[in-house]
């Protein structure tokens, strides 16, 4: 374990559910009192909350590790580290049926841990953590599917479990939305420094934060966006940027040798021209050798226009892979190299 | 008024928040607005680390909005997100922190308590 950096790759949760119940319905798992959330579920996972922020339609923490988002019916978990993610589905389950609502999908994603030795049980194998799933999920959610989507690049793969009551997914009120999750390895070193601390700087976590916010060009990458930023000691940073009911999020491990940042954003498809602008200022803030872009969406309009927006900046597709999920629809995985690399 | 001190009010009424920003002018002390709302965990998150600062800074008035109750007092202060607090002196906005940023709030506050008395 000597050779052993921060595991800058995700683990990803997403639960939907239903609540028949008028009373909790229009604010749902919001309703769960923030010690609920901070004692019960967070510390499950060896998280804390270093900053925050609300709208109408939703909240957004900036964990120790990463980031949550609570929605009225959805509870998105994203975590990087050896924290162990699915030790929050109980509890969470728990807690949500005290408030009325049942489960109704569930997906799990991730992409290849550059220290797989150093995460603990259940994320040692992807194996493991798909039976920890299966065993923490309830019966209703009887369609099941796990898939690991392959690249050509030995160092990418995403891992899939999706779980549903319903074999396919309907878009709710005709809209579709997508789902895009970014990996980006082997940062370009310039930029990736803009990501450390200046030390003696006076600032902390949060002024540290909005400082790269603004000069890394994060904060333009969807401008409408209000970005609640922290930046970690001595390196480090991640973001959630919430507009309307639409969140994003951005995380980087900047340290050379295992350089590592992610983007995530959710879209309408009926505004799909957004994903290429947002595609291409993502790939400016962080110049990566290796990219992952995985979309998920009932409909094809989306991961059609990532390589038309990546290539022209020098990225070359290496690999596409695709496949249907209960509940998620298409998850589409493609990976891009610099021309450089083979 | 000086069981206020030292304290986060909470005003209900639009009367009340009037009563609060005249005594913000009259005093000339710094006024730390927090927006918040009952439905947002980001805002419970900050609640107890702003009870503690206005305990520690009884020369700044602390004072609490409830966006949907006192909904037009948002809007004309052009609130979005939550929680937002506002800092003010003689009635004016002098300064803003939108989120539960614990370091950058007390830094602010630190920021206008010192210009405040210098």
């Amino acid at each position: 374990m000597a050779l052993s950096g921060f595991e800058g790759f995700e683990k990803r949760l997403e639960l939907h559910f239903f609540g028949d119940d008028p009373k909790n319905v229009g604010l749902g798992l919001r309703l769960l009192d923030f010690e609920t959330l901070d004692e019960q579920i967070l510390q499950a996972v060896q998280c804390t909350v270093v900053s925050a922020v609300a709208n109408h339609y939703f909240d957004a923490y900036v964990l120790s590790e990463s980031s949550l988002f609570v929605y009225p019916t959805k509870i998105i978990i994203k975590t990087c580290g050896t924290t162990q993610l699915l030790k929050s589905v109980a509890p969470l389950l728990h807690h949500a049926s005290s408030l009325g609502l049942t489960l109704t999908s569930c997906r799990y994603t991730r992409g290849n841990f550059i220290f797989p030795a150093a995460q603990p049980f259940p994320h040692d194998s992807f194996q493991n953590e798909v039976v920890y799933l299966e065993d923490s999920l309830p019966d209703s959610l009887c369609y099941r599917k796990a898939s690991v989507m392959p690249s050509k690049t030995p160092s990418h793969s995403w891992h899939v479990f999706s779980a549903s009551t319903e074999a396919t997914s309907y878009p709710l009120n005709g809209d579709v939305m997508y789902t895009i999750e970014i990996c980006m390895t082997e940062l370009d070193r310039d930029l990736a420094r803009s990501f450390f601390q200046r030390p003696g700087s006076g600032k902390n976590g949060d002024t540290a934060g909005k400082e790269m916010t603004e000069i890394t060009g994060i904060g333009e990458i969807i401008p409408g966006a209000l970005i609640c930023d922290f930046a970690f000691d001595p390196c480090g940073y991640s973001m959630n940027g919430i507009d309307g009911d639409r969140h994003s999020t951005i995380h980087v491990t900047p340290e050379d040798g295992f350089s590592y940042a992610s983007y995530e954003c959710v879209g309408s498809v009926y505004d799909c021209d957004d994903v290429v602008r947002v595609l291409k200022r993502v790939f400016k803030v962080f110049r990566p050798a290796t990219m992952s872009v995985s979309t998920t969406c009932a409909s094809h309009e989306v991961w059609t226009l990532v390589a038309g927006a990546l290539e022209p900046l020098g990225m070359k597709c290496r690999s596409c892979a695709v496949d249907e999920f209960p509940a998620a629809g298409n998850v589409v995985y493609q990976t891009f190299t610099t021309h450089r690399n083979k | 008024m000086a069981a206020e001190e030292g304290q986060v009010v909470s005003v209900h009424t639009v009367d009340a928040w009037n009563e609060q920003l005249q005594k913000g002018n009259d005093t000339k002390k710094l006024m730390v607005v927090d927006f918040t709302a009952s439905w947002c965990g980001p805002c419970r998150f900050i609640a107890p680390f702003l009870s503690e600062l206005a305990k520690k800074l009884p020369n700044v008035i602390f004072v609490k909005i409830d966006v949907d109750e006192l909904k037009s007092v948002a809007q004309d202060w052009a609130v979005e997100a939550m929680p937002t607090f506002m800092f003010l002196k003689e009635g004016k906005i002098v300064d803003k922190v939108v989120g539960a940023r614990k370091e950058e709030l007390q830094q602010t506050v630190a920021k206008h308590v010192a210009t405040a008395s210098a």
